[in-house]
């Protein structure tokens, strides 16, 4: 019985994997066909390594360009979060002003709202700032949207770290913003890696803004690129379309399998904690 | 009691407050007030009143975006929901291979939204998508349907590739929570002679209610705004059928209805608010409620 029960949930479990991953296969089946490969005649499960796919893919897409404008993005804008979140955490745990206690409350209920509601009015807003179609406005949006999340995250966690720890320090005549820097920050790595994992991966593959803020085509993040690419095809040259799709999720993934375990740690605590 | 002087050091959360009100909470309000006008993007605008709100329930465009954003959420997020806690619950065991499987069904989650709908396009494309050429290679092409060239059958599409996307997310929180309650709760059930399901019921489901509470914010969040997975996918096709309201706002707002596309945000702000508060109300656990 017990076995049974164990061989249909490895059973199960294996065609989720299988689910999970086909569309992973065939994006690569695809990316190795000839352009003239038909579907039609012979097995579609056996392309023609046709290698050509992806260096074509690469010179015409602008991806690489719009990868280095993805990285500027999400390395900016996670540095932003990562700081402004963590200071804004340790004095809203640390100190219990009204003042902190009125924007931890502020930030908190606007957690829910989407970027999508203020984004034509921020258009304007950017426009003005002459902040429209430059990375850093990019970033600076993405940040901002990640803001509240991740100060709720570095207020619980700060809330756990013993106080003692930094009254030595005062006594011994630290200031404040030194004992935050140089004994409160090193110890908040467990949940900078979670903020980092929960927002990095949204940050690269940022659409819904970038259609707004990153208009010209030298500014295009790597969703855009693709899209834009895509677009001139209307469904044909699928090889095309799958191999630079392929060079298109290659940074990501290879970020996901180094951080992976990280990621589920991460992702734990930031649900745990929020 | 000694009163404190306060000192500077306690206005660290200033920056981060600052940016968020300049670049968020200043535009949300600005967008309240260019929703009462007919600003075009770029010359002068009129004051309008509500004319903008009022023009939203009569143009059937918009309307059908309201009805197809609605029907999307309440498709995904249940289902969402639903799978991500069978995945937890497969999962929640020790078993060989557990964190590769695991790896295995997050994948998909961390591809952007707009080229897994892309791959979804090239697997399900109307008469030569991957998908029809491998069912008749196996003989069984006329299995395969123009998925996505009516109104139903592209949402059932939709739904489902959001759902196969994120689901290893909503099953990474869900295994968080069931791994977070005490193994000795079910053992002293089993001895009081709890039958598995009772034992889901009175245990596992009432202690995974911060879990549930998280996953269901989140996707209805998620799925009320869904924008990039629609765009690549169908592109709001056929006609305008499948366009959500996000997208929506993108397109007035190109097509230089910049006010009334301000107005269409704040009528999604309350789409969106009012289920998520009434599930926040919902999961509310016994200490906060007291």
């Amino acid at each position: 019985m017990r076995k049974l029960r164990n061989s249909i949930r490895y059973l199960l479990i294996s065609l989720i994997c299988l689910m999970c991953l086909i569309p992973f296969i065939v994006l690569i089946i695809l990316s190795l066909n000839t352009p003239q490969h038909s579907l039609e005649d012979g097995s579609v499960f056996i392309p023609d390594f046709y290698f050509a796919n992806f260096y074509e893919g690469w010179i015409k897409s602008n991806i690489g360009n719009a990868m280095i404008n993805s990285g500027f993005i999400t390395l900016f804008a996670l540095i932003l979060i990562v700081i402004l979140g963590a200071m804004a955490g340790y004095s809203i745990s640390r100190f219990h002003y009204k003042h902190n206690r009125i924007i931890f409350a502020i930030l908190l209920s606007c957690m829910m709202i989407p970027g999508i509601i203020n984004t034509v009015p921020l258009y304007s807003l950017m426009i003005k700032l002459k902040a429209i179609n430059t990375l850093w406005g990019m970033a600076i949006v993405c940040a901002t949207l990640a803001i509240p999340q991740a100060v709720f995250v570095f207020t619980g966690f700060i809330k756990g770290i013993p106080i003692e720890i930094e009254e030595a320090a005062i006594i011994d005549g630290c200031s404040r913003f030194k004992v935050f820097w140089e004994i409160i920050f090193p110890l908040l790595k467990p949940s900078i890696s979670a903020i980092i994992i929960l927002n990095g991966f949204g940050i690269w593959n940022n659409y819904s803004q970038a259609v707004f803020f990153l208009q010209n085509s030298k500014k295009h993040n790597v969703p855009q690129a693709l899209s834009v690419y895509f677009q001139q095809f209307a469904g044909a040259k699928w090889n095309l379309m799958a191999a630079t799709a392929l060079i298109a999720i290659v940074p990501v993934m290879i970020a996901f399998l180094l951080l992976q375990r990280k990621l589920m740690e991460g992702l734990t605590a930031g649900a745990i904690k929020g | 009691m000694k009163k404190e002087k306060i000192g500077l050091h306690t206005f660290m959360a200033i920056p981060a407050f600052l940016l968020y009100c300049i670049f968020f909470i200043y535009p949300l309000c600005r967008g309240i007030g260019m929703s009462l006008t007919d600003w075009n993007g770029i010359g002068e605008a009129s004051f309008v009143g509500l004319q903008n709100f009022i023009d939203f329930f009569s143009d059937k465009r918009a309307l059908t975006d309201v009805k197809t954003t609605l029907l999307f959420a309440l498709g995904s997020a249940p289902l969402l929901n639903l799978v991500g806690l069978g995945y937890a619950l497969l999962m929640n065991s020790k078993f060989k291979g557990k964190s590769i499987a695991r790896m295995f069904i997050y994948m998909p989650a961390i591809i952007s939204p707009l080229i897994m709908g892309y791959i979804w396009y090239l697997l399900l494309q109307p008469g030569r998508g991957f998908i029809y050429y491998a069912l008749e290679d196996i003989g069984k092409g006329y299995l395969f349907g123009n998925w996505l060239g009516s109104y139903w059958s592209s949402m059932i599409v939709l739904v489902l590739v959001n759902v196969w996307q994120y689901a290893g997310m909503t099953m990474v929180i869900y295994l968080a929570g069931l791994q977070s309650i005490p193994e000795e709760l079910y053992e002293s059930a089993k001895i009081d002679g709890a039958t598995g399901i009772a034992s889901f019921r009175y245990i596992t489901l009432p202690l995974l209610v911060p879990a549930i509470r998280i996953n269901v914010v989140t996707n209805i969040i998620g799925s009320l705004s869904v924008f990039d997975i629609v765009m690549s996918l169908t592109g709001g096709g056929p006609g305008y059928q499948t366009e959500t309201l996000s997208i929506y706002i993108m397109r007035m707002c190109y097509g230089n209805k910049t006010g009334y596309s301000t107005a269409v945000a704040m009528i999604m702000f309350l789409i969106i608010l009012i289920p998520v508060l009434i599930s926040l109300r919902l999961t509310k656990t016994k200490e906060e409620l007291s």
